[in-house]
């Protein structure tokens, strides 16, 4: 198991080394550079070029592209990503209290869907085929079909209808005041969270299915066992893993990926972060995000192998 | 099921005396009520998009400036939009954009995907290893963020939109198909066309791809309802399809959320455009999968 452990997290390397590429060259690829945005926006018309040229060796622009990549991940090495070429400030600074946001609407989302999807997949799969088996299934997809965006619209919409409630335009953090903090999120946590659950939902009503008809249920039953205690002791346990693992892998991307309903919620978020950055061709910023978002996704993962192997005595790792 | 019984008897019957294709289109309806009205969901958008040009009442683009955020009423059923352009046309003919993306991006996606699923498994070894790792490197972005960054490099609008939502696809198609590719390439066909000599790109297209077309396709209709969906979120965000064409999400944008207390059928309507028609897609592809995967097919 140790060796095992080890070799995925040397695994993670290359792939890390791949995504820093990746970022790296597509966004030198972009049109344009942090140096030209800036001039745009501050609608000068008067840019001369010495002067862009002072502002992009500063950056350190002006370096081959080669000596732009080691320098970097040099840095990255150090856990040291630079300062934003937009704001100037610290990445870490900028990122710190977005990636807080981002983490609780995420946590917040999934524990949503699981607790959607986990007993209604149950129940469709105890009722398969008849009515309330179909009402969850088109549940469920309907959730998949809508986009949270709207979803969110229609939420405030009602809510602005009815309790005359807008969404403010600051966020307050968790521990600066609790309820204020869960009053603004759980309306964007059940926009996303209700869409995850669709996956999930649909998961765990096939794998009950596929578990309900294994041997031992049967034997269970013939013994003459509690339903209730069959489901919960030895269907539940073998049916939820594969459900819990792709709810988590989702959940690893709920992080970043959230853009959209970030923006109908006025969250700022590491989505919206991520969109800034690439309109103001905030090269490092734009890295570090995706450097953050693709480790947080490879530990997920990772933690979801071990966690299959400990929860499953079926799976040994070599 | 068993076909013992009397009146599936008679089913039979009048089954036989039908063209196959109408027999078979009845059975699905039959056996999957569900993908049916998925299907039937999407043939109504398909005819929309078609003679948009015939049912749609006004001209998606043309502005009405004495007609501003109208409410829904007997000139425009569904209201106008903040440039007093009819909100029923325009959902007519943002059928056009949504099916065009999503044909366009799921096609590109399912195709290239495909392909190197295929290759990957077939020729093994360290090329099935490297490609395996560089899909690993596109798995790690999470979708909008892969689509976004293309975006960037490419631009916005109709093309570029397809290629962005194509990209993320292609590797997660790769993935499925190589799997199933895998158990392919140890067929003994597969042995007998490697010793008559035939070359690789006629093994993979002629002998391989063939075989795995029940997972491709199960892929690209679940990609279909996904990259309308996407072409939506982008549009919505602004960096998708741009004004003035008639896109589902673009309707979402800007005076639809200002004004959505005021004016919500600005906000109502397109919205549930989208929702119909990707779960359209997906009731339909859900139906499919159960009749193409043989290993669904047990119930």
């Amino acid at each position: 198991m140790g060796i095992y452990i080890l070799k995925r997290l040397l695994a993670m390397i290359p792939t890390l080394l791949g995504v820093a590429v990746l970022i790296f060259v597509l966004l030198r690829v972009v049109p344009g550079d942090v140096v030209e945005a800036r001039f745009l926006t501050q609608g000068s018309q008067f840019q001369s070029q010495e002067l862009m040229d002072i502002e992009r060796k500063k950056l350190g622009l002006d370096q081959p592209l080669w000596k732009q990549f080691t320098t970097w991940m040099g840095g990255v090495l150090r856990l040291d990503f630079g300062l934003s070429m937009w704001t100037g400030s610290p990445i870490t600074q900028e990122i710190k209290l977005r990636f807080a946001l981002s983490l609780q609407l995420a946590l917040m989302a999934s524990l949503i869907a699981q607790l959607l999807a986990i007993p209604l997949g149950i129940l469709a799969a105890l009722k398969q085929d008849t009515w309330v088996d179909y009402v969850i299934r088109v549940f469920s997809i309907a959730g998949l079909a809508t986009p949270s965006f709207w979803l969110g619209i229609l939420m405030i919409l009602t809510m602005l209808i009815v309790f005359k409630w807008v969404p403010p335009m600051v966020f307050t953090p968790l521990w600066v005041d609790p309820w204020q903090n869960l009053q603004q999120l759980i309306w964007p946590a059940l926009a996303v969270g209700y869409r995850y659950s669709a996956v999930g939902t649909r998961m765990m009503r096939s794998a009950m299915l596929e578990v309900l008809r294994e041997d031992y249920i049967r034997t269970a039953r013939a013994k003459g066992l509690w339903l209730k205690l069959i489901l919960a002791r030895h269907a539940l346990k073998n049916a939820i893993l594969p459900v819990l693992t792709v709810m988590s892998l989702e959940f690893a991307f709920l992080l970043g990926g959230l853009v959209v309903t970030e923006q109908v919620f006025n969250l700022n978020g590491l989505g919206m972060l991520f969109v800034e950055a690439i309109a103001h061709r905030d090269y490092t910023l734009t890295q570090a995000l995706v450097m953050l978002v693709a480790t947080f996704f490879l530990f997920v993962n990772f933690f979801v192998d071990i966690a299959y192997a400990w929860i499953d005595p079926r799976i040994r790792y070599r | 099921m068993p076909g013992s019984t009397p009146a599936s008897a008679t089913v039979e019957l009048a089954r036989a005396e039908r063209p196959r294709w109408l027999a078979a289109v009845g059975d699905f309806v039959r056996r999957r009520p569900l993908g049916a009205i998925g299907a039937a969901i999407i043939l109504v958008m398909v005819v929309l998009a078609a003679t948009a040009g015939w049912i749609a009442p006004y001209d998606p683009l043309e502005t009405d400036y004495a007609a501003m955020i109208a409410a829904p009423n007997a000139a425009h059923w569904l209201g106008t939009d903040a440039f007093g352009r009819d909100v029923l046309s325009r959902i007519i003919y943002g059928s056009r954009t949504a099916l065009l993306v999503g044909l366009g991006a799921a096609t590109l996606g399912a195709t290239f995907g495909s392909l190197i699923g295929v290759a990957s498994a077939y020729f093994g070894g360290r090329v099935d290893l490297i490609v395996q790792r560089i899909m690993d490197v596109f798995f790690a972005f999470p979708v909008i963020i892969l689509a976004l960054a293309v975006v960037a490099v490419l631009g916005t609008g109709a093309g570029n939109v397809i290629l962005a939502i194509a990209t993320p696809m292609v590797p997660r198609c790769a993935r499925v198909v190589r799997s199933s590719a895998l158990a392919v390439r140890e067929m003994p066909y597969v042995d007998a066309a490697r010793a008559s000599g035939f070359r690789h790109g006629r093994i993979i297209l002629r002998h391989m791809l063939p075989n795995v077309m029940a997972p491709i396709l199960i892929m690209a209709t679940a990609f279909l309802g996904e990259a309308i969906l996407l072409e939506a979120s982008l549009s919505f965000l602004g960096l998708g399809v741009q004004e003035p064409t008639a896109a589902w999400g673009l309707m979402l944008r800007g005076a639809a959320v200002e004004f959505a207390e005021t004016a919500p059928w600005m906000a109502i309507f397109p919205g549930l455009a989208i929702s119909l028609a990707v779960f359209g897609f997906n009731l339909f592809g859900d139906s499919l999968r159960d009749a193409l995967d043989p290993r669904l097919r047990t119930q």
